[in-house]
Protein backbone atom coordinates (compact mmCIF):
# COMPACT_ATOMS: atom_id res chain seq x y z
CA UNK A 1 0.00 0.00 0.00
CA UNK A 2 1.28 3.45 -0.83
CA UNK A 3 2.29 5.37 2.26
CA UNK A 4 -0.07 8.24 1.53
CA UNK A 5 -3.01 5.87 1.40
CA UNK A 6 -2.46 4.85 5.00
CA UNK A 7 -2.74 8.45 6.16
CA UNK A 8 -1.54 9.99 9.39
CA UNK A 9 -3.90 9.61 12.31
CA UNK A 10 -3.91 11.59 15.52
CA UNK A 11 -3.62 10.01 18.95
CA UNK A 12 -6.78 10.53 20.94
CA UNK A 13 -5.29 10.31 24.43
CA UNK A 14 -3.92 12.99 26.69
CA UNK A 15 -0.28 13.38 27.71
CA UNK A 16 0.19 13.40 31.46
CA UNK A 17 2.52 15.69 33.34
CA UNK A 18 4.19 13.61 36.02
CA UNK A 19 6.78 14.16 38.71
CA UNK A 20 8.09 10.65 38.17
CA UNK A 21 9.21 11.12 34.58
CA UNK A 22 12.33 9.12 35.44
CA UNK A 23 10.33 5.92 36.06
CA UNK A 24 10.29 4.70 32.41
CA UNK A 25 14.10 5.03 32.37
CA UNK A 26 14.25 3.02 35.60
CA UNK A 27 11.99 0.22 34.33
CA UNK A 28 13.72 0.10 30.97
CA UNK A 29 17.14 -0.04 32.65
CA UNK A 30 16.07 -2.85 34.99
CA UNK A 31 14.78 -4.86 32.04
CA UNK A 32 17.83 -4.35 29.87
CA UNK A 33 20.28 -5.30 32.67
CA UNK A 34 18.28 -8.44 33.38
CA UNK A 35 18.37 -9.41 29.69
CA UNK A 36 22.17 -9.16 29.52
CA UNK A 37 24.34 -12.19 28.99
CA UNK A 38 25.72 -13.59 32.31
CA UNK A 39 23.14 -11.61 34.33
CA UNK A 40 21.90 -14.68 36.13
CA UNK A 41 25.44 -15.91 36.90
CA UNK A 42 26.37 -12.55 38.43
CA UNK A 43 23.13 -12.40 40.37
CA UNK A 44 23.69 -15.94 41.65
CA UNK A 45 27.21 -15.11 42.86
CA UNK A 46 26.02 -11.86 44.43
CA UNK A 47 23.22 -13.66 46.25
CA UNK A 48 25.43 -16.52 47.44
CA UNK A 49 26.67 -14.50 50.44
CA UNK A 50 23.11 -14.20 51.67
CA UNK A 51 22.57 -17.96 51.41
CA UNK A 52 25.73 -18.68 53.45
CA UNK A 53 24.81 -16.13 56.11
CA UNK A 54 21.25 -17.41 56.24
CA UNK A 55 22.66 -20.85 56.89
CA UNK A 56 24.95 -19.40 59.56
CA UNK A 57 22.02 -17.67 61.25
CA UNK A 58 20.11 -20.94 61.20
CA UNK A 59 23.07 -22.90 62.56
CA UNK A 60 23.67 -20.36 65.33
CA UNK A 61 20.15 -21.05 66.61
CA UNK A 62 20.73 -24.81 66.49
CA UNK A 63 23.83 -25.57 68.60
CA UNK A 64 23.50 -29.29 67.83
CA UNK A 65 24.49 -28.67 64.18
CA UNK A 66 28.22 -28.67 63.49
CA UNK A 67 28.31 -27.29 59.96
CA UNK A 68 29.63 -23.74 59.55
CA UNK A 69 30.48 -23.71 63.25
CA UNK A 70 33.69 -21.70 62.52
CA UNK A 71 31.73 -18.94 60.85
CA UNK A 72 29.09 -19.03 63.57
CA UNK A 73 31.78 -18.62 66.26
CA UNK A 74 33.01 -15.45 64.51
CA UNK A 75 29.55 -13.92 64.63
CA UNK A 76 29.52 -13.17 68.33
CA UNK A 77 26.66 -10.70 68.19
CA UNK A 78 23.94 -9.50 65.84
CA UNK A 79 26.01 -6.39 65.09
CA UNK A 80 28.95 -8.65 64.20
CA UNK A 81 26.74 -10.77 61.99
CA UNK A 82 25.38 -7.86 59.97
CA UNK A 83 28.70 -5.98 59.86
CA UNK A 84 30.41 -9.10 58.53
CA UNK A 85 27.60 -9.77 56.08
CA UNK A 86 27.65 -6.26 54.63
CA UNK A 87 31.39 -5.60 54.55
CA UNK A 88 32.86 -8.99 53.74
CA UNK A 89 35.37 -8.89 50.91
CA UNK A 90 33.44 -11.19 48.61
CA UNK A 91 30.20 -9.21 48.75
CA UNK A 92 32.05 -5.91 48.21
CA UNK A 93 33.85 -7.46 45.23
CA UNK A 94 30.53 -8.70 43.82
CA UNK A 95 28.97 -5.27 44.35
CA UNK A 96 31.77 -3.71 42.32
CA UNK A 97 31.19 -6.31 39.60
CA UNK A 98 27.44 -5.65 39.80
CA UNK A 99 28.04 -1.88 39.48
CA UNK A 100 30.19 -2.49 36.42
CA UNK A 101 27.64 -4.90 34.98
CA UNK A 102 24.54 -2.81 35.57
CA UNK A 103 25.88 0.73 35.37
CA UNK A 104 29.06 1.13 33.32
CA UNK A 105 27.16 1.45 30.05
CA UNK A 106 24.16 3.37 31.34
CA UNK A 107 25.33 6.79 30.21
CA UNK A 108 28.36 5.82 28.13
CA UNK A 109 26.18 3.97 25.61
CA UNK A 110 23.91 7.02 25.36
CA UNK A 111 27.05 9.01 24.59
CA UNK A 112 28.19 6.44 22.05
CA UNK A 113 24.86 6.18 20.25
CA UNK A 114 24.09 9.91 20.62
CA UNK A 115 20.83 9.20 22.42
CA UNK A 116 20.63 12.54 24.25
CA UNK A 117 18.50 14.33 21.62
CA UNK A 118 15.98 11.49 21.92
CA UNK A 119 15.79 11.89 25.69
CA UNK A 120 15.96 15.64 26.02
CA UNK A 121 13.43 16.35 23.28
CA UNK A 122 10.95 14.83 25.76
CA UNK A 123 9.52 16.52 28.83
CA UNK A 124 12.46 15.20 30.80
CA UNK A 125 14.76 17.31 32.96
CA UNK A 126 18.42 16.56 33.45
CA UNK A 127 17.60 15.50 37.02
CA UNK A 128 14.93 13.07 35.74
CA UNK A 129 17.45 11.55 33.36
CA UNK A 130 20.14 11.15 36.02
CA UNK A 131 17.65 9.90 38.61
CA UNK A 132 16.40 7.28 36.15
CA UNK A 133 19.90 6.03 35.40
CA UNK A 134 21.03 6.22 39.03
CA UNK A 135 18.00 4.26 40.23
CA UNK A 136 18.91 1.34 37.94
CA UNK A 137 22.30 0.73 39.59
CA UNK A 138 20.92 1.49 43.02
CA UNK A 139 18.13 -1.05 42.53
CA UNK A 140 20.52 -3.91 41.73
CA UNK A 141 22.98 -2.97 44.47
CA UNK A 142 20.25 -2.71 47.11
CA UNK A 143 18.76 -5.97 45.88
CA UNK A 144 21.91 -7.76 47.03
CA UNK A 145 22.60 -5.74 50.18
CA UNK A 146 19.61 -4.08 51.81
CA UNK A 147 17.05 -6.70 50.78
CA UNK A 148 19.07 -9.70 52.03
CA UNK A 149 20.02 -7.68 55.14
CA UNK A 150 16.35 -7.18 56.01
CA UNK A 151 15.58 -10.81 55.13
CA UNK A 152 18.43 -11.98 57.40
CA UNK A 153 16.97 -9.95 60.25
CA UNK A 154 13.51 -11.42 59.66
CA UNK A 155 14.82 -14.98 59.43
CA UNK A 156 16.85 -14.46 62.59
CA UNK A 157 13.68 -13.39 64.35
CA UNK A 158 11.86 -16.44 62.99
CA UNK A 159 14.65 -18.89 63.90
CA UNK A 160 15.12 -17.50 67.43
CA UNK A 161 11.43 -16.91 67.93
CA UNK A 162 12.16 -13.47 69.37
CA UNK A 163 11.25 -10.02 68.12
CA UNK A 164 13.76 -8.28 70.40
CA UNK A 165 16.10 -6.18 68.28
CA UNK A 166 17.95 -2.97 69.01
CA UNK A 167 16.59 0.06 67.09
CA UNK A 168 20.19 1.20 66.51
CA UNK A 169 20.94 -2.14 64.89
CA UNK A 170 17.93 -1.77 62.59
CA UNK A 171 19.07 1.75 61.72
CA UNK A 172 22.57 0.47 60.94
CA UNK A 173 21.11 -2.41 58.86
CA UNK A 174 19.28 0.19 56.75
CA UNK A 175 21.88 2.96 56.72
CA UNK A 176 25.04 1.05 55.78
CA UNK A 177 23.80 -0.55 52.54
CA UNK A 178 22.22 2.76 51.53
CA UNK A 179 25.49 4.64 52.04
CA UNK A 180 27.52 1.90 50.36
CA UNK A 181 25.19 1.60 47.37
CA UNK A 182 24.78 5.34 46.82
CA UNK A 183 28.58 5.63 46.89
CA UNK A 184 29.15 2.80 44.40
CA UNK A 185 26.28 3.87 42.14
CA UNK A 186 27.36 7.50 41.97
CA UNK A 187 31.00 6.53 41.38
CA UNK A 188 30.02 4.19 38.53
CA UNK A 189 27.64 6.69 36.95
CA UNK A 190 30.19 9.52 37.20
CA UNK A 191 32.76 7.35 35.42
CA UNK A 192 30.13 6.28 32.89
CA UNK A 193 29.60 9.85 31.73
CA UNK A 194 33.29 10.37 31.03
CA UNK A 195 33.59 8.25 27.91
CA UNK A 196 31.45 6.63 25.21
CA UNK A 197 33.72 3.58 25.50
CA UNK A 198 31.99 1.20 27.91
CA UNK A 199 35.03 -1.12 28.14
CA UNK A 200 37.09 1.80 29.37
CA UNK A 201 34.50 2.60 32.06
CA UNK A 202 34.36 -1.03 33.19
CA UNK A 203 38.13 -1.13 33.55
CA UNK A 204 38.16 2.26 35.30
CA UNK A 205 35.63 1.18 37.95
CA UNK A 206 37.54 -2.02 38.59
CA UNK A 207 40.84 -0.13 38.77
CA UNK A 208 39.42 2.24 41.39
CA UNK A 209 38.52 -0.79 43.48
CA UNK A 210 41.85 -2.60 42.98
CA UNK A 211 44.14 0.39 42.93
CA UNK A 212 42.67 2.00 46.07
CA UNK A 213 43.37 -1.21 47.99
CA UNK A 214 46.85 -1.65 46.60
CA UNK A 215 47.80 1.97 47.14
CA UNK A 216 46.63 1.78 50.76
CA UNK A 217 48.77 -1.34 51.27
CA UNK A 218 51.82 0.35 49.74
CA UNK A 219 51.38 3.51 51.83
CA UNK A 220 50.90 1.40 54.96
CA UNK A 221 54.14 -0.45 54.23
CA UNK A 222 56.07 2.81 53.67
CA UNK A 223 54.69 4.88 56.52
CA UNK A 224 53.87 2.03 58.93
CA UNK A 225 50.40 3.44 59.55
CA UNK A 226 47.09 1.83 58.80
CA UNK A 227 45.38 5.24 58.58
CA UNK A 228 45.97 5.08 54.86
CA UNK A 229 43.26 2.44 54.61
CA UNK A 230 40.87 5.36 54.44
CA UNK A 231 41.66 5.51 50.71
CA UNK A 232 40.95 1.80 50.23
CA UNK A 233 37.42 1.21 48.97
CA UNK A 234 37.12 -2.20 50.64
CA UNK A 235 38.87 -1.40 53.93
CA UNK A 236 37.16 1.95 54.41
CA UNK A 237 33.76 0.32 53.93
CA UNK A 238 34.73 -2.20 56.61
CA UNK A 239 35.72 0.65 58.92
CA UNK A 240 32.44 2.42 58.15
CA UNK A 241 30.47 -0.74 58.91
CA UNK A 242 32.26 -1.13 62.25
CA UNK A 243 31.41 2.47 63.09
CA UNK A 244 27.73 2.20 62.16
CA UNK A 245 27.26 -1.16 63.93
CA UNK A 246 29.00 0.20 67.06
CA UNK A 247 31.95 -2.21 66.88
CA UNK A 248 35.65 -1.70 67.54
CA UNK A 249 37.20 -0.03 64.44
CA UNK A 250 39.66 -2.27 62.63
CA UNK A 251 42.00 0.50 61.43
CA UNK A 252 43.78 3.32 63.24
CA UNK A 253 41.51 6.22 62.33
CA UNK A 254 38.20 7.32 63.84
CA UNK A 255 35.18 5.39 62.59
CA UNK A 256 33.24 8.55 61.71
CA UNK A 257 36.08 9.61 59.41
CA UNK A 258 35.22 6.58 57.24
CA UNK A 259 32.05 8.43 56.24
CA UNK A 260 34.10 11.10 54.55
CA UNK A 261 35.34 9.29 51.38
CA UNK A 262 31.95 7.85 50.32
CA UNK A 263 30.14 11.12 51.02
CA UNK A 264 32.82 13.22 49.29
CA UNK A 265 32.98 10.89 46.27
CA UNK A 266 29.18 10.86 45.97
CA UNK A 267 28.96 14.66 46.14
CA UNK A 268 31.78 15.05 43.64
CA UNK A 269 30.13 12.49 41.36
CA UNK A 270 26.79 14.33 41.44
CA UNK A 271 28.49 17.62 40.66
CA UNK A 272 30.37 16.04 37.75
CA UNK A 273 27.23 14.35 36.46
CA UNK A 274 25.13 17.50 36.51
CA UNK A 275 27.90 19.53 34.85
CA UNK A 276 28.53 16.98 32.10
CA UNK A 277 24.85 16.32 31.45
CA UNK A 278 24.18 20.04 31.07
CA UNK A 279 26.87 20.13 28.40
CA UNK A 280 25.52 16.99 26.77
CA UNK A 281 22.01 18.47 26.58
CA UNK A 282 23.34 21.62 24.92
CA UNK A 283 25.24 19.48 22.41
CA UNK A 284 22.16 17.33 21.68
CA UNK B 1 -3.77 33.85 12.66
CA UNK B 2 -2.21 32.96 15.99
CA UNK B 3 1.54 32.58 15.86
CA UNK B 4 3.04 29.31 17.06
CA UNK B 5 6.54 30.75 17.27
CA UNK B 6 7.31 34.27 18.38
CA UNK B 7 10.92 35.19 18.85
CA UNK B 8 12.08 38.66 19.74
CA UNK B 9 15.72 39.76 19.40
CA UNK B 10 17.11 36.34 20.27
CA UNK B 11 20.88 36.00 20.43
CA UNK B 12 23.05 33.05 21.25
CA UNK B 13 26.78 32.43 21.13
CA UNK B 14 29.03 29.42 21.56
CA UNK B 15 31.80 31.12 23.48
CA UNK B 16 33.09 33.83 21.19
CA UNK B 17 31.24 32.56 18.15
CA UNK B 18 27.92 34.34 17.71
CA UNK B 19 25.59 31.70 16.27
CA UNK B 20 22.30 33.64 16.45
CA UNK B 21 22.28 37.43 16.20
CA UNK B 22 19.34 39.52 17.30
CA UNK B 23 16.89 37.20 15.57
CA UNK B 24 13.18 38.01 15.49
CA UNK B 25 10.72 35.62 13.94
CA UNK B 26 6.95 35.21 13.94
CA UNK B 27 5.65 32.02 12.41
CA UNK B 28 1.94 31.28 12.13
CA UNK B 29 0.58 27.74 12.03
CA UNK B 30 1.62 25.73 9.00
CA UNK B 31 4.61 24.08 7.42
CA UNK B 32 7.84 26.01 7.00
CA UNK B 33 11.18 25.25 5.44
CA UNK B 34 14.25 26.46 7.28
CA UNK B 35 17.05 27.08 4.82
CA UNK B 36 20.55 28.36 5.10
CA UNK B 37 24.14 27.55 4.25
CA UNK B 38 26.33 25.60 6.68
CA UNK B 39 26.85 27.53 9.88
CA UNK B 40 23.83 29.78 9.26
CA UNK B 41 22.40 28.87 12.68
CA UNK B 42 19.54 26.56 11.64
CA UNK B 43 20.34 23.75 14.06
CA UNK B 44 21.10 26.25 16.83
CA UNK B 45 17.69 27.81 16.25
CA UNK B 46 16.01 24.38 16.54
CA UNK B 47 17.95 23.72 19.75
CA UNK B 48 16.80 27.06 21.14
CA UNK B 49 13.20 26.19 20.28
CA UNK B 50 13.55 22.88 22.12
CA UNK B 51 15.18 24.51 25.13
CA UNK B 52 18.46 22.58 24.70
CA UNK B 53 20.13 25.98 24.62
CA UNK B 54 19.23 29.11 26.52
CA UNK B 55 19.41 32.38 24.56
CA UNK B 56 21.93 34.91 25.82
CA UNK B 57 19.51 37.72 24.98
CA UNK B 58 15.94 38.19 23.84
CA UNK B 59 12.71 36.43 24.62
CA UNK B 60 10.18 34.28 22.87
CA UNK B 61 7.15 32.06 23.05
CA UNK B 62 6.44 28.75 21.41
CA UNK B 63 2.84 27.58 21.36
CA UNK B 64 2.21 29.98 24.22
CA UNK B 65 5.05 28.71 26.43
CA UNK B 66 7.90 31.02 27.32
CA UNK B 67 11.12 29.99 25.63
CA UNK B 68 13.59 28.14 27.92
CA UNK B 69 11.30 28.51 30.92
CA UNK B 70 8.43 26.05 30.61
CA UNK B 71 10.67 23.47 28.99
CA UNK B 72 8.74 20.38 30.08
CA UNK B 73 5.37 21.73 28.94
CA UNK B 74 6.94 22.95 25.73
CA UNK B 75 8.60 19.65 24.88
CA UNK B 76 5.37 17.78 25.52
CA UNK B 77 4.00 19.50 22.43
CA UNK B 78 7.08 19.14 20.24
CA UNK B 79 8.26 16.20 18.18
CA UNK B 80 11.91 16.40 17.22
CA UNK B 81 13.66 14.42 14.52
CA UNK B 82 17.39 15.07 15.04
CA UNK B 83 19.86 15.31 12.20
CA UNK B 84 22.48 13.07 13.77
CA UNK B 85 22.20 9.31 13.68
CA UNK B 86 20.97 8.52 17.16
CA UNK B 87 19.39 5.53 18.83
CA UNK B 88 19.17 3.63 22.07
CA UNK B 89 21.02 0.34 21.59
CA UNK B 90 19.70 -3.07 22.49
CA UNK B 91 16.07 -2.21 21.78
CA UNK B 92 13.76 -3.13 18.94
CA UNK B 93 11.94 -0.36 17.10
CA UNK B 94 8.60 -0.89 18.77
CA UNK B 95 10.05 -0.94 22.30
CA UNK B 96 12.15 2.13 21.56
CA UNK B 97 9.24 4.10 20.12
CA UNK B 98 6.93 3.08 22.97
CA UNK B 99 9.64 3.92 25.53
CA UNK B 100 10.06 7.40 24.09
CA UNK B 101 6.27 7.79 24.02
CA UNK B 102 6.18 6.92 27.70
CA UNK B 103 8.88 9.48 28.40
CA UNK B 104 6.66 12.04 26.66
CA UNK B 105 3.89 11.30 29.16
CA UNK B 106 1.86 8.59 27.44
CA UNK B 107 0.46 5.71 29.50
CA UNK B 108 2.50 2.55 28.90
CA UNK B 109 -0.14 0.53 27.04
CA UNK B 110 -1.22 3.48 24.95
CA UNK B 111 2.42 4.18 24.07
CA UNK B 112 2.89 0.60 22.91
CA UNK B 113 -0.26 0.69 20.78
CA UNK B 114 0.65 4.03 19.28
CA UNK B 115 4.22 2.82 18.60
CA UNK B 116 2.81 0.05 16.40
CA UNK B 117 0.64 2.58 14.57
CA UNK B 118 3.38 5.10 13.82
CA UNK B 119 5.88 2.40 12.81
CA UNK B 120 3.26 1.07 10.39
CA UNK B 121 2.70 4.60 9.14
CA UNK B 122 6.40 5.25 8.42
CA UNK B 123 6.75 1.89 6.69
CA UNK B 124 8.62 -0.06 9.36
CA UNK B 125 5.78 -2.43 10.19
CA UNK B 126 7.59 -5.55 9.05
CA UNK B 127 10.85 -4.78 10.81
CA UNK B 128 9.45 -3.32 14.01
CA UNK B 129 10.68 -6.23 16.14
CA UNK B 130 14.23 -6.00 14.78
CA UNK B 131 16.97 -4.47 16.91
CA UNK B 132 17.48 -0.86 15.86
CA UNK B 133 21.26 -1.47 15.85
CA UNK B 134 20.75 -3.57 12.72
CA UNK B 135 18.76 -0.93 10.82
CA UNK B 136 20.01 0.71 7.63
CA UNK B 137 20.42 4.50 7.45
CA UNK B 138 17.09 4.88 5.66
CA UNK B 139 15.29 2.76 8.26
CA UNK B 140 16.88 4.78 11.04
CA UNK B 141 15.57 7.97 9.43
CA UNK B 142 12.06 6.51 9.37
CA UNK B 143 12.42 5.41 12.98
CA UNK B 144 13.49 8.93 13.94
CA UNK B 145 10.34 10.25 12.31
CA UNK B 146 8.22 7.62 14.10
CA UNK B 147 9.62 8.55 17.52
CA UNK B 148 8.97 12.22 16.78
CA UNK B 149 5.34 11.41 15.93
CA UNK B 150 4.58 8.89 18.67
CA UNK B 151 3.08 11.40 21.12
CA UNK B 152 1.22 13.25 18.34
CA UNK B 153 2.94 16.61 18.82
CA UNK B 154 1.53 19.94 17.76
CA UNK B 155 4.87 21.11 16.43
CA UNK B 156 7.18 18.84 14.49
CA UNK B 157 10.82 19.88 14.07
CA UNK B 158 12.56 17.91 11.34
CA UNK B 159 16.29 18.40 11.00
CA UNK B 160 17.51 17.11 7.62
CA UNK B 161 14.78 14.43 7.40
CA UNK B 162 16.03 12.85 4.16
CA UNK B 163 19.71 12.83 5.03
CA UNK B 164 21.43 9.64 3.89
CA UNK B 165 18.33 8.17 2.21
CA UNK B 166 18.25 6.59 -1.24
CA UNK B 167 16.04 8.28 -3.89
CA UNK B 168 13.07 5.95 -3.30
CA UNK B 169 13.29 6.32 0.46
CA UNK B 170 13.67 10.07 0.13
CA UNK B 171 10.57 10.25 -2.03
CA UNK B 172 8.59 8.25 0.53
CA UNK B 173 9.86 10.40 3.40
CA UNK B 174 8.78 13.55 1.57
CA UNK B 175 5.37 11.98 0.87
CA UNK B 176 5.02 11.23 4.56
CA UNK B 177 5.85 14.82 5.47
CA UNK B 178 3.36 16.10 2.90
CA UNK B 179 0.74 13.78 4.34
CA UNK B 180 1.41 14.91 7.92
CA UNK B 181 1.28 18.52 6.77
CA UNK B 182 -2.29 17.95 5.54
CA UNK B 183 -3.39 17.68 9.16
CA UNK B 184 -4.12 21.25 10.04
CA UNK B 185 -3.43 20.76 13.72
CA UNK B 186 0.18 19.77 13.03
CA UNK B 187 2.77 22.49 12.45
CA UNK B 188 6.06 21.54 10.88
CA UNK B 189 9.45 23.15 10.53
CA UNK B 190 11.84 21.38 8.19
CA UNK B 191 15.48 22.31 8.26
CA UNK B 192 17.31 21.08 5.19
CA UNK B 193 20.17 21.74 2.84
CA UNK B 194 18.25 20.02 0.07
CA UNK B 195 16.25 22.73 -1.60
CA UNK B 196 14.10 20.34 -3.70
CA UNK B 197 12.97 18.71 -0.43
CA UNK B 198 11.82 22.06 0.88
CA UNK B 199 10.25 23.01 -2.43
CA UNK B 200 8.23 19.80 -2.53
CA UNK B 201 6.92 20.02 1.02
CA UNK B 202 6.66 23.68 2.01
CA UNK B 203 5.05 26.82 0.70
CA UNK B 204 6.79 29.14 3.12
CA UNK B 205 10.49 29.38 3.85
CA UNK B 206 12.68 31.06 6.39
CA UNK B 207 16.19 31.62 5.08
CA UNK B 208 18.95 32.10 7.60
CA UNK B 209 22.41 33.44 7.00
CA UNK B 210 25.11 34.16 9.58
CA UNK B 211 22.72 33.79 12.49
CA UNK B 212 20.13 36.19 11.10
CA UNK B 213 16.90 35.85 9.16
CA UNK B 214 17.77 36.72 5.56
CA UNK B 215 14.25 36.18 4.20
CA UNK B 216 10.88 34.96 5.42
CA UNK B 217 8.29 34.58 2.70
CA UNK B 218 6.48 32.17 0.41
CA UNK B 219 8.54 30.22 -2.10
CA UNK B 220 6.42 31.65 -4.93
CA UNK B 221 7.12 35.24 -3.86
CA UNK B 222 10.75 34.46 -3.31
CA UNK B 223 11.07 33.14 -6.86
CA UNK B 224 9.23 35.91 -8.56
CA UNK B 225 10.43 38.84 -6.50
CA UNK B 226 13.39 41.05 -6.94
CA UNK B 227 15.21 39.50 -9.87
CA UNK B 228 15.04 37.75 -13.21
CA UNK B 229 17.25 34.93 -14.27
CA UNK B 230 19.05 34.75 -17.63
CA UNK B 231 21.38 32.20 -19.10
CA UNK B 232 24.07 33.58 -21.37
CA UNK B 233 27.08 32.29 -23.28
CA UNK B 234 30.02 34.61 -23.65
CA UNK B 235 32.90 34.92 -26.02
CA UNK B 236 35.71 37.33 -25.24
CA UNK B 237 37.36 38.85 -22.14
CA UNK B 238 34.84 38.21 -19.37
CA UNK B 239 36.36 40.06 -16.39
CA UNK B 240 35.45 43.64 -17.43
CA UNK B 241 31.95 42.48 -18.35
CA UNK B 242 31.40 40.94 -14.91
CA UNK B 243 32.84 44.04 -13.24
CA UNK B 244 30.27 46.06 -15.07
CA UNK B 245 27.49 43.68 -14.08
CA UNK B 246 28.58 43.88 -10.46
CA UNK B 247 28.14 47.64 -10.64
CA UNK B 248 24.57 46.97 -11.80
CA UNK B 249 24.04 44.69 -8.69
CA UNK B 250 23.75 41.61 -10.90
CA UNK B 251 24.84 38.23 -9.60
CA UNK B 252 26.77 35.83 -11.78
CA UNK B 253 27.06 32.07 -11.42
CA UNK B 254 29.11 29.95 -13.83
CA UNK B 255 27.19 26.90 -15.03
CA UNK B 256 29.71 25.39 -17.42
CA UNK B 257 32.50 26.71 -19.58
CA UNK B 258 31.45 30.15 -20.90
CA UNK B 259 27.82 29.57 -19.81
CA UNK B 260 26.63 31.80 -17.00
CA UNK B 261 23.49 32.41 -14.95
CA UNK B 262 22.85 36.10 -14.44
CA UNK B 263 20.48 37.25 -11.71
CA UNK B 264 19.25 40.63 -12.83
CA UNK B 265 17.55 42.97 -10.33
CA UNK B 266 13.89 43.51 -11.26
CA UNK B 267 14.29 47.25 -11.86
CA UNK B 268 17.02 46.78 -14.48
CA UNK B 269 16.05 46.03 -18.04
CA UNK B 270 17.61 43.00 -19.80
CA UNK B 271 18.98 45.35 -22.48
CA UNK B 272 21.44 46.52 -19.84
CA UNK B 273 23.23 43.20 -20.34
CA UNK B 274 23.71 43.89 -24.06
CA UNK B 275 24.83 47.45 -23.30
CA UNK B 276 27.40 46.10 -20.86
CA UNK B 277 28.59 43.54 -23.41
CA UNK B 278 28.93 46.19 -26.10
CA UNK B 279 30.85 48.52 -23.79
CA UNK B 280 33.26 45.82 -22.59
CA UNK B 281 33.77 44.16 -25.97
CA UNK B 282 32.34 40.72 -25.31
CA UNK B 283 29.90 38.81 -27.49
CA UNK B 284 26.74 37.26 -26.16
CA UNK B 285 26.30 34.09 -28.21
CA UNK B 286 23.38 32.67 -26.27
CA UNK B 287 20.69 34.51 -24.33
CA UNK B 288 17.69 32.91 -22.68
CA UNK B 289 15.42 33.89 -19.83
CA UNK B 290 15.37 30.99 -17.44
CA UNK B 291 12.78 29.76 -14.95
CA UNK B 292 13.97 30.64 -11.46
CA UNK B 293 14.32 27.76 -9.08
CA UNK B 294 14.32 27.89 -5.31
CA UNK B 295 18.07 27.40 -5.49
CA UNK B 296 18.46 30.59 -7.56
CA UNK B 297 16.20 32.49 -5.19
CA UNK B 298 18.08 31.08 -2.22
CA UNK B 299 21.47 32.06 -3.67
CA UNK B 300 20.12 35.52 -4.39
CA UNK B 301 18.91 35.98 -0.81
CA UNK B 302 22.18 34.71 0.64
CA UNK B 303 24.26 36.97 -1.59
CA UNK B 304 22.06 39.95 -0.82
CA UNK B 305 22.33 39.32 2.89
CA UNK B 306 26.10 38.96 2.52
CA UNK B 307 26.07 42.47 1.08
CA UNK B 308 27.01 41.69 -2.52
Amino acid sequence: MDIREKGYSHWQGELKASRSNWLPIFFNGIKSVFKKKFAKVIFAFSGSTFVIFLLAVYVSTKPELKILSELVRLLKSDADLFKTFYSNGFLTFMLVILSIFSGADLISSDLKFKAFPLYFARPLSRTDYLLGKFSVILFYLLLFTLVPGILLLLFKMIFTGSLAVSPLLVLAILAFPLLECVFLASLTLALSILSPNTKFIQIAVFLVYMFSNNLAQILKAIFKSDRFFIISLQSNLEQLASFLFGLQPKYGYPGWLALLPPVAVSLLAFWLLSWRIKKAEARS
Amino acid sequence: MKEIIQLENISFSYGRVQAIRDLSLNLPAGIFGLLGPNGAGKTTLLKLLLGFLVPTAGKGEIMGFALSKKRKSLRRGIGYMPESECSIPGMDAVSLTAYLGELSGMPRQEAMKRAHDVLYYVGLDESRYRLVDTYSTGMKQRLKLAQALVHDPKLLLLDEPTSGMDPAGRKEMLELIQDIAKKESMNIIISSHLLPDIESTCRQVVIMNKGRIAAEESIADLKKDNFRLFEIKLVGEQAPFFKRLQALRCQVQENEKSMFKILLPAEILPTALFDAAYETGVQIRHFRQSKTTLEDAFMNVIRESDGY
